[in-house]
């Protein structure tokens, strides 16, 4: 457990210091802050804007933080032959799985807590939203960093048996069918063919269903009036059993992968 | 290697064994999931409501982005819930439809069934006459020398808004369309005249049935066709009915009736005296004023 | 005693995209490294060195065959506590320092606190790196990667060190200073398995070398016993020679050169140069020097690709 902490807090150092990130955290920061002007655009709902941009941009460019950094990172490590290094120490090679990907979820959680900050920060300058908006955000973030450990996982798993770029697309092509999911089986049940229709299911179930953390949108965290839907915690507690289930699938696979991988 | 075997084995039975259990468990999760989820509007059906953003952010896959619009349009419009009634609005339809068309501006179908769906009033569709209009607006903006569309808006006029000289004037609008049929013009006078609206309305959804491009369209044709044969059986049967029973204090014991449409003779009762469309009839009756 | 033995050690590696075939890069090696030694492990590119040192760290899994280091199997972490390794070329995080890199790697090894601290700053500055040890790697030259390579593989003070190429990308006073590394281990009773196609390293510091060639062990012993048995004959230096002396010596000589003021001379085997020297002290000559003629590493290893 030691070795694991230690790979982690030394993965999340590593990856702290990159520059990419910066450019990354940059980039959405500036988009939450443009969504300042564009909610002025709107007529009466401009918190509502800020919230959906916001969201919207903290989803997206965690995602990619996830897919470059993670994906690079666990690629140099073994293109370099770093990797060579840290299992030659008493290191087990579930140990480095467990450790990188634990360090990728904290540069990913601290990533999300600045952009959640800044959103913070947008929605406050409006001084619009609801006290309570500001509790329901941290919900709706959380469920973001959910599907990111998802895509995390995806992205190991993937970078232990192929390349970084293959790697990126596969995770990127998985996170935008997996949005999908729930068309894929009402496509299968439309078609009639009791063939395509169990191949529709299957998918359903096998493909990691990101559908199942799009849950809270800005209206659910101003709780709008005339919005009928509040933030129903069993949904969140069934994403987040979904998010552990999965990954721990995942973490297995690459572990198993990663286990009887020659080190040319 | 042999060499730490044990310890190795043990970490790779271990992962074999949480790969399966969670493969397991994946399947009941999502089924939580979902046994909990509302049935009603995914949310994030129009997580992007504006035609234009949508198509800026299609990045040159607009005709796929289409299509997949397209898709979630047909079944936002089929879906039924878990007794298997259709839902009761279809507030999202015209967006879908817009998106659907900004993205791809030549999918016809999506005028023109689209306009029948947004036409139908409830339960069959949206109910929204006008914004069909808008729709097969946009249509023949984007295809100047598709008669199909213009003709289609007259329908929308003459049979859902009975506006009868608006249908008149924009069948001949389709006809000065290149290539229009000459059929157009008769439709047209017919229409301007107000006289028979019944058989109007009989050649219109013929017509509609034989033009038909898509599936969709042509049920609904049919079914109208059928509902209004199925209206004139059951005024004639009644009428006779009513004749009968002036004459003689009584109903008639038997009443030899036709078959409606789809085959199936219509249900008499002969202590009451109400005939109606046999409830166990194929014939999908639609009650229009 | 054996630190590292190993036995039939075999690996293949399947290449080719579409129809895999097997390719051998290792055959059948056997070989022991005795404690306290410094054996260096010679061979061309891509003769199987770095597959042998893999196989050694269980980064590779063998085809087939055994080794065992320190009386344990390649794969057993409790004797990876007890065991530093260098890999070829290597790299490690371009964002950390070099204090932080070792001290990562020490707490892989339990360490913690004070000792660690301690531990690291004694590395850095056993191999030079005292002043740039607060400085991010990717500012570092591929000499000062390769100390700081060698540092972390020594960080748990080790019992055996296996070194791939240690000497690469060093210019010569870095070379110098790996030397002095490894001479130090040696005298702290340190077993070191090093790789090299370097020569005049090797000869400094290794006690004893095997060669390997294509997959193959081709010897195993001193480097001495090894390249004596190669001799090419001796080249002899003489001045004060006359006019007559080159025609009277060449019946011995494969070569006779005037250099100024200085004759030189090559005799091919020992009766020839018994013949020349006696004819030198016969006729009072002065020696300058009798050098023998032994093939360089690289003419060693041609004659092993051409065939002997």
């Amino acid at each position: 457990m030691n070795r694991i902490l230690a790979i982690a807090e030394n993965t999340f150092r590593e990856t702290v210091r990159d520059k990419i990130l910066y450019n990354l955290i940059l980039f959405a920061l500036v988009m939450i802050g443009s969504s300042l002007a564009l909610g002025q655009l709107t007529l009466g709902n401009e918190d509502k804007v800020i919230l959906d941009l916001g969201l919207g941009a903290i989803s997206v460019f965690g995602l990619l933080i996830a897919i470059f950094i993670g994906i690079g990172l666990v690629y140099k490590e073994l293109e370099k032959r770093t990797v060579y290094a840290l299992l030659a120490k008493p290191v087990r090679r579930h140990e480095l799985i467990l450790g990188k990907y634990l360090g990728l979820l904290s540069t990913l959680g601290v990533n999300l807590a600045v952009m959640t900050a800044g959103l913070a920060l947008a929605l406050a300058y409006t001084g619009r939203a609801p006290a309570g908006a500001y509790g329901r955000l941290l919900p709706a973030v959380g469920l973001i960093f959910l599907s990111l450990a998802l895509a995390t996982a995806l992205a190991l798993l993937f970078s232990t048996f192929s390349t970084p770029a293959l790697a990126a697309l596969f995770t990127f092509f998985l996170w935008v069918i997996g949005h999908f999911n729930a068309d894929l089986r009402r496509f299968g049940e439309l078609s009639g063919s009791p063939a395509v229709e169990a191949l529709g299911r299957a998918l359903y179930y096998v493909i990691p269903n990101f559908g199942n953390f799009n849950l809270i949108d800005g209206r659910a965290v101003l709780q709008t009036a005339g919005y009928a839907r509040p933030v129903e915690w069993w949904a969140v507690g069934g994403a987040g059993a979904y998010a552990v289930v999965y990954i721990a699938l995942l973490l297995a696979l690459s572990i198993l992968i990663f286990a009887r991988r020659d080190f040319k | 290697m042999k060499g730490g075997g044990g310890e190795t084995s043990k970490v790779v039975l271990g992962c074999v064994g949480a790969a399966l259990a969670a493969a397991l468990l994946v399947g009941p999760v999502q089924d939580f999931i979902d046994a909990r989820s509302p049935a009603g509007e995914e949310p994030d059906l129009l997580f992007f409501n504006s035609p234009g953003l949508v198509q800026k952010m299609a990045l040159g896959f607009e005709p796929l982005l289409a299509d997949l619009y397209w898709m979630r349009t047909i079944q936002y419009y089929g879906r039924r819930d878990d007794e298997g009634r259709r839902r009761e609005s279809f507030g999202n339809l015209y967006t879908l439809l817009d998106i659907t068309t900004t993205l791809d501006p030549g999918l016809q179908d999506a005028y023109r069934a689209g306009s029948c769906f947004l036409s139908e009033p409830p339960p069959v569709g949206a109910g929204r006459p006008d914004l069909a209009l808008e729709l097969l607006k946009k249509g023949a903006r984007a295809h100047p020398r598709e008669w199909r569309l213009v003709y289609e808006r007259g329908f929308v006029h003459y049979l859902y808004l009975k506006d009868y000289a608006a249908a008149g004037d924009t069948w001949l609008e389709a006809g000065r369309v290149p290539g229009a049929p000459e059929w157009l013009a008769g439709l047209a006078a017919m229409a301007l005249s107000k006289g028979g609206a019944e058989e109007v309305a009989v050649a219109l959804w013929r017509r509609q049935y034989e033009e038909a491009t898509s599936d969709a369209v042509r049920d609904n044709a049919r079914n109208h066709l059928h509902s209004l044969q199925v209206k004139r059986d059951l005024a004639e049967l009644r009428d006779r009915i009513e004749r009968h029973r002036a004459a003689t204090g009584s109903f008639p014991p038997s009443l030899r009736t036709p078959r409606d449409p789809m085959g199936t003779p219509y249900a008499y009762d002969p202590r009451s005296g109400r005939v109606e469309l046999d409830p166990g009839s194929a014939v999908r009756f639609l009650d229009l004023p | 005693m054996a630190v590292i033995e190993i036995e039939n050690l075999t690996k293949d590696f399947a290449v080719g995209f579409w129809r895999k075939r097997p390719v051998r890069a290792l055959d059948a090696l056997s070989l022991e490294v005795r404690a306290g030694e410094i054996f260096g492990f010679l061979g061309p590119n891509g003769a199987g060195k770095s597959t042998t040192l893999k196989l050694l760290m269980h980064l590779l899994h063998p085809t087939s065959g055994s080794a065992r280091i320190l009386g344990r199997p390649a794969g057993d972490t409790a004797m990876h506590e007890r065991i530093g390794y260098l890999p070829e070329n290597p790299y490690f995080y371009d964002y950390l320092t070099p204090r932080e890199l070792l001290t990562f790697m020490g707490r892989l090894f339990g360490l913690a606190g004070p000792p660690l601290a301690r531990r690291v700053r004694e590395l850095v500055g056993e191999v030079g790196l005292a002043a740039s040890a607060d400085v991010q790697l990717r500012k570092f030259s591929k000499g000062m990667v390769q100390r700081l390579g060698i540092a972390q593989a020594l960080v748990n003070e080790p019992e055996v060190v296996f070194l791939d190429e240690p000497m690469s990308g060093l210019d010569p006073l870095g070379r110098m200073e790996v030397r002095r590394i490894v001479t130090g281990l040696r005298e702290r009773g340190v077993t070191v398995f090093l790789s090299s196609h370097i020569l005049p390293d090797v000869e400094a510091m290794c006690d004893r070398v095997a060669i390997l060639d294509r997959g193959r062990l081709q010897e195993a012993g001193t480097l001495e016993d090894i390249l004596r048995a190669r001799i090419a004959g001796h080249e002899i230096i003489l001045s004060g020679w006359t006019e007559a002396t080159p025609d009277l010596l060449r019946p011995w000589c494969s070569e006779v050169r005037a250099m100024g003021e200085r004759l030189h001379l090559r005799a091919d085997d020992r009766e020839n140069l018994e013949a020349v020297l006696g004819f030198v002290f016969a006729h009072g000559l002065d020696l300058v020097s009798v050098n023998p003629i032994r093939p360089s590493l690289e003419e060693y290893f041609q004659t092993l690709v051409t065939g002997k």
